[in-house]
């Protein structure tokens, strides 16, 4: 239309000695924004040592979950008979347990199951409820109505109680639990993410989203979700660490994580018995999930304090 | 007020049957039929499984399953034990004082404990103790109460050779052997309780002491203490008070691992039994009763922060 | 296109035009939630926007001058009443033929960086009219969204970069630009200069008229500031309490109000013409504007009006235009001639 009037002249000359700046803007615009996220990291960094350290912390367990094979010393599963219940020594570093297994491959391992349920659990918890939370937020009415009662009826039973609950429904299994830890955790993010959306509605940048013409599903994906990832990302944080928690916890009861398989519950629970003859059997997975939760929860706390600007005094 | 109480009440009723509907609904998932899990060792005949079935009525559809539990419910029949026939009402009643003493002490010791290093922290705000504060907190909330638990026997055991009391004896019986067997699973229920607290009594204090009213209060001459225990702190107490909700959830649950591991005989301990033994019955009834038993616990804190806070008094009574 | 705008004839369907239009917002009223009441923040307004030109709307904060351009492009549903849209009943539309009625009227708004998305660069700001309306994609939206950009006076380099990285002048920039995107009849502009610097304020109003110029485009202009009103409106509406009080020529009102409210609003304007000096004395604003959810009896304004009189508080004038001049106003101090004594 008209505005091709002054585009164009200035197009035609092609012969003046200033640059037309058009082709070059976009490469560099898109590293800019990639450098945002970089500065905010080393921002975070520098404010927020405690986070620092539970970064490391969070990198350390997820690499030796991942690498199990290759950093564990033992075998988890191999039982030396003759040589039950040693103390921490040079071939057996945290000791061996009643079977004669060694507790720190055995802790090795367990960061495996540990991890994968909690990822699990965390990831599909956060899609859920933030879906159901969005939804019930933007759309209101019957729909809100609807969910909530829903989040209101799960969080109603205490978590370990429905956790119990639904052990007697699933077959313990990795699945199982995951499917418990799901349904348990869910209202939490449906709860913040719910919350955010009808704080987020109110913003004008709503309103002249929908003055352009945009429909429901394209603001609640567009523009609502984007503008709530710091408190879910500080909530998902915050949970992982509960989940570990909630998982450990239904191992040492034996309706988590079938036997064989190593898992830091599971480890307590046959700590208990040798208590006094073997207490490695119950501090060292002691210690290590609660060093793995401590991790996670002091990364949310952090970054509770980091990407909220009301704390900020 | 009143009528806040009553609409409060006619929601968790609400709430509770939605928690029986969401029970029965999940029983259909069962894999193995708890009849032949019952039978297995005896070599019952499937006649004689049928019959048993029929008798404990697990036969039918889930829908005149839960009517049939909802009509029971109303006059205070809530099924018997699979095993012991026992009506699951009596049972839960005969052991939820255990639990609520448990879970009582656990919240007192852990908001008693956040509250201190929540004040704690906001007067010394800024410094590294602050910080200190912060970080034993989260470390708190991360060890897994039975954990705690655990740890605590383990040392107790190992270096003092104490194990507490293996036999339940009530309060007003012998106290001392009830305090003994009640503290450490108190203190390690009440650890994760700690961390919240904390945090909520810092913030709500430092928000407070920097209002207009603190600032009025100061200017009429009153010395930093008094500010401090007896107008800041009174402002601080409703927002305690909320947590106490979430607090009560995990210590609720809390309790099913540390009345295991202390041998003490409460409701936890029944659930969890039930759970190992697929009484279902059981199972279904408690996992309701813990439910009932939150919905009331929150009502009350509902209604005493009403209480405590006129403002929210108008609003609730006003709005929905 | 011509630089000059088409003349209005009378006969043209103005591009807009709204007929009564009314919301009321219902309210709990009482510390018990007994009572319900309704909120009238627009109660019958009517007014139209011819091609090419620009209609001002003024009133103070609360008059429901916001809610009216809401209701006219639907981004609130009117409770009754009626909106034209070149012709067409916009509020009988619905799916597709709403969405492309709505590709025609856009929105600058007020906050300039409230009404950006923080977490979207330009280039998707810009371009979500164009994505939402399935205008251009790739290379071709990239190029346009670059168009618009130099249009209102920014550049290419700034497609990538994000709202808080911009002043608040070129932030308004990106509001127009994306209300420019679909290539719209009408621009609805609320309070679109009145969160700036005095000194942006004017560069923004003469990239408004520019454009205008150039692209033929119609304005709802709201403000409550009428210095920046008169410079931009060809015709005014005033609002009160959710009523058109006085509309007409912008310079003919400003010359000479006829509504003992517009003559307030017109006096408290520092160094305003002397041609309303004479009420300036007596227009002195008296009281609070009342509640909204329970206006005065009669004439709205009564309670505040420097000339009331009985009539006033007993019944409500009506709107009348006078066949001569085409301006109108509701007050009973301009009607005693025509009609004698209460009817």
């Amino acid at each position: 239309m008209s505005s091709d009037v002054s585009t164009g002249a200035r197009h035609d000359g092609q012969a003046s000695p200033e640059p037309p700046d058009r082709p070059a803007a976009a490469p560099p615009a898109r590293r800019r924004s990639l450098a945002e996220w970089r500065a905010g990291f080393t921002r975070f960094l520098r404010t927020e040592p405690l986070g620092a350290v539970s970064l490391v912390l969070i990198a350390l367990v997820v690499l030796v979950a991942v690498f199990a094979p290759l950093v564990a010393p033992h075998d988890p599963l191999l039982q030396n008979r003759t040589r039950i219940t040693e103390g921490p020594s040079a071939q057996f570093l945290l000791g061996t347990d009643d079977l004669g297994r060694d507790v720190l491959s055995r802790l090795i391992y367990g960061a495996r199951s540990s991890m994968l349920i909690a990822v699990l659990t965390t990831a599909i918890s956060l899609v859920l409820g933030t879906v159901f939370g969005v939804v019930s937020g933007y759309l209101g009415r019957t729909r809100d109505l609807l969910i909530q009662r829903v989040m209101d009826t799960i969080q109603s039973v205490p978590p370990l109680v429905l956790l119990l609950f639904m052990a007697v429904v699933l077959t313990p299994s990795i699945h199982g639990t995951i499917i418990a830890l799901v349904i348990v955790i869910t209202p939490s993010f449906n709860r913040v993410a719910r919350a955010e959306t009808l704080r987020i509605k109110e913003e004008p940048y709503i309103e002249a989203a929908r003055a352009t013409g945009a429909g429901a599903l394209r603001i609640m994906t567009r523009h609502v979700l984007p503008n709530m990832m710091a408190p879910l990302l500080t909530m998902a944080s915050l949970l992982f660490a509960g989940v570990i928690i909630a998982e450990s916890a239904l191992s040492f009861l034996g309706i988590g994580t079938p036997p064989p398989t190593p898992s830091w519950g599971l480890m307590l629970s046959e700590g208990v018995r040798y208590v006094e003859m073997a207490p490695w059997m119950v501090i060292a997975p002691g210690v290590v999930l609660s060093l793995a939760v401590f991790a996670f929860n002091l990364l949310g706390d952090a970054l509770r304090d980091f990407l909220d600007p009301r704390l900020h005094r | 007020m009143i009528r806040y109480v009553v609409r409060r009440l006619g929601y968790g009723l609400i709430v509770l049957f939605l928690v029986t509907v969401f029970v029965f609904v999940a029983m259909t998932f069962i894999p193995s039929d708890a009849v032949d899990l019952m039978l297995a060792d005896t070599g019952a005949s499937e006649e004689q499984a049928a019959e048993l079935r029929a008798e404990l009525g697990i036969d039918r559809p889930v829908h005149e399953q839960l009517f049939s539990f909802l009509g029971g419910a109303l006059q205070g029949d809530f099924g018997r034990s699979f095993y012991t026939d026992e009506p699951v009402m009596q049972l839960f009643l005969d052991r939820i004082p255990v639990t609520l003493q448990l879970g009582g002490l656990a919240l007192a010791v852990g908001t008693a404990l956040g509250v201190a290093l929540g004040i704690l922290a906001a007067v010394r705000r800024g410094t590294r103790s602050d910080s200190a504060i912060r970080g034993v907190a989260v470390a708190g909330l991360s060890v897994p109460n039975y954990v705690v638990g655990l740890l605590l026997l383990t040392v107790l055991g190992l270096w003092f050779a104490w194990s507490p009391p293996f036999v339940y004896v009530g309060p007003t019986e012998d106290f001392a052997s009830w305090a003994q067997q009640m503290a450490l699973p108190a203190i390690a229920l009440g650890t994760s309780a700690v961390a919240g607290t904390t945090r909520m009594t810092r913030s709500s204090l430092l928000e407070n002491l920097g209002s207009q009213f603190i600032r009025t209060v100061r200017a009429k001459g009153a010395s930093e203490r008094l500010v401090l225990y007896k107008h800041a702190l009174r402002n601080s107490v409703i927002s305690v008070l909320t947590l106490l909700g979430v607090n009560l959830g995990t210590i609720l649950g809390g309790t099913v691992i540390l009345e295991q591991m202390f041998s003490l005989p409460g409701t936890g301990q029944l659930i969890y039994q039930s759970v190992l033994d697929r009484d279902y019955p059981v199972v279904i009834a408690c996992t309701i009763f813990y439910a009932g038993l939150f919905v009331i616990t929150m009502i009350i804190i509902d209604v005493l922060y009403a209480l405590i806070d006129p403002r929210i008094r108008a609003a609730r009574e006003a709005g929905t | 296109m011509s630089a000059e705008p088409t003349v209005e004839t009378g006969q043209e369907t103005p591009i807009l035009e709204v007929r009564d239009l009314v919301k009321h917002y219902p309210v709990r009223r009482g510390a018990f939630g007994r009572g319900a009441g309704v909120v009238r923040a627009v109660d019958g307004v009517s007014f139209r926007i011819p091609r090419g030109r620009t209609v001002g709307l003024v009133g103070e904060s609360g008059s429901g001058k916001s809610t009216t351009a809401r209701l006219a492009n639907r981004l609130v549903e009117p409770t009754s009443g009626q909106v034209l849209f070149d012709g067409a009943d916009l509020l009988a539309t619905r799916g597709r033929e709403l969405k492309a009625l709505r590709s025609r009227m856009q929105m600058v708004f007020q906050d300039p960086y409230g009404s950006l998305n923080p977490r979207m660069t330009v280039f998707d700001i810009v371009g979500e009219p164009l994505e939402v309306h399935g205008v251009s994609r790739g290379r071709a939206r990239t190029a346009r969204v670059t168009e618009l950009l130099e249009t209102v006076g920014l550049s290419g380099r700034d497609l990538y970069r994000f709202p808080h990285q911009f002043s608040g002048g070129q932030a308004q920039r990106i509001g127009i630009a994306r209300a420019l995107a679909t290539n719209p009849d009408v621009i609805f502009c609320d309070e679109s200069v009145s969160a700036l610097d005095v000194s942006v304020q004017a560069q923004i109003l003469n990239l408004l008229k520019r454009l205008q110029r150039e692209l033929g485009l119609s304005y709802l202009f709201i403000a409550h500031d009428l210095n920046v009103v008169r410079y931009m409106a060809d015709e005014l509406c005033v609002m009160y309490m959710g009523e058109i009080v006085e509309r007409g020529d912008s310079d003919a009102v400003f010359a000479d109000p006829r509504h003992p409210y517009t003559q307030l609003l017109l006096a408290a304007i520092p160094g305003h013409d002397p041609a309303t000096a004479k009420a300036k004395d007596r227009a002195v604003a008296r009281g609070e504007v009342p509640s909204p959810s329970a206006p005065p009896s009669g004439c709205r304004f009564h309670t505040r009006c420097p000339f009331a009189f009985e009539r006033c508080t007993a019944e409500a004038p009506r709107l009348r235009t006078s066949p001569a001049t085409g301006r109108a106003a509701a007050c009973h101090l301009l009607d005693d001639t025509s009609e004698g004594g209460p009817s």
